[in-house]
């Protein structure tokens, strides 16, 4: 299991992000997604959430970011695939890493604080 | 929201396909969804800007559809994939088209493949997006 802020030889590309309301926020604002479950942290519990959480695609996004690096360029990614398995909560601390898997391939993973994995099985094409 | 197909039941949307929907990529708003997710304004439209001009237009179709029957409130997005022939560029104009590629039903819980193509006003496909809703009872 990698521990949490170890960074193995072969990571091309790391990022580590500490969730906020306020990104959650902004990112429901430049996304459109206005789901009330990343904004509202009653109506989050209500429906049997911890809290308001942040959207997957946020997090995808992040973890485009760290891949588009790694494959020397956002232009140069041809397929970003991410499978959701965690949910990440405002004050959750998320390392995104993108590691070589091939020509052209990228094995990209997302851990939070407590070691769990927040994204898994996720991958990206991208042209040499 | 009206889509072609014949009338299904709740848990057979397989087929359905909704109409095309088009989306004018502005620059600021490309730039300030960078700033969201910490990608470099100056790079140009961050890949995952197709979560907006694709499925970002298109999931409405399917979560509005009566039809399609699918509980916005039971889902979870459990699986998201984008390809790229090239990414669309700031001031263009794309058109997407989705459709419900499967329709699965396994111990109570609905599995929704939905697939949208985005195409450029040349006709040439730039984006496809494959999303995997999980619909549980």
């Amino acid at each position: 299991m990698p521990v949490p802020g170890a960074v193995r030889d072969s990571v091309l590309s790391e990022r580590s992000v500490r969730f906020t309301k306020e990104q959650i926020a902004a990112y429901a604002q430049a996304s459109g997604d206005h789901n009330p479950i990343h904004l509202d942290d009653d109506f989050a519990r209500s429906v049997g959430l911890p809290g308001l959480i942040a959207h997957g695609m946020l997090q995808m996004g992040l973890m485009g970011v760290v891949a588009a690096e790694a494959a020397g360029g956002p232009d140069k990614l041809t397929r970003l695939y991410c499978r959701f398995a965690g949910m990440v909560l405002p004050g959750d601390t998320v390392t995104f890493t993108a590691e070589p898997a091939g020509p052209g391939k990228l094995e990209l993973r997302a851990v939070n604080q407590k070691g769990e994995a927040v994204l898994t099985k996720s991958s990206a094409d991208f042209n040499q | 929201m009206s889509a072609s197909g014949e009338p299904r039941n709740a848990a057979g949307a397989a087929g359905r396909t909704y109409p095309p929907v088009t989306f004018r990529i502005e620059a600021e708003r490309a730039a300030e969804f960078a700033r969201a997710i910490g990608a470099d304004p100056a790079a140009g439209v961050p890949p995952t800007f197709a979560a907006v001009y694709s499925l970002g237009v298109t999931a409405p179709q399917l979560f509005g559809d009566t039809l399609a029957a699918v509980d916005f409130a039971r889902l979870l997005h459990a699986e998201q994939e984008f390809t790229w022939s090239r990414h669309p560029r700031p001031g263009e104009t794309v058109t997407s088209q989705a459709r419900v590629a499967s329709d699965i039903r396994r111990r109570g819980v609905r599995f929704v493949n939905f697939e949208t193509e985005t195409k450029d006003e040349a006709g040439a496909v730039v984006c496809r997006s494959r999303a995997l809703f999980v619909i549980r009872s």
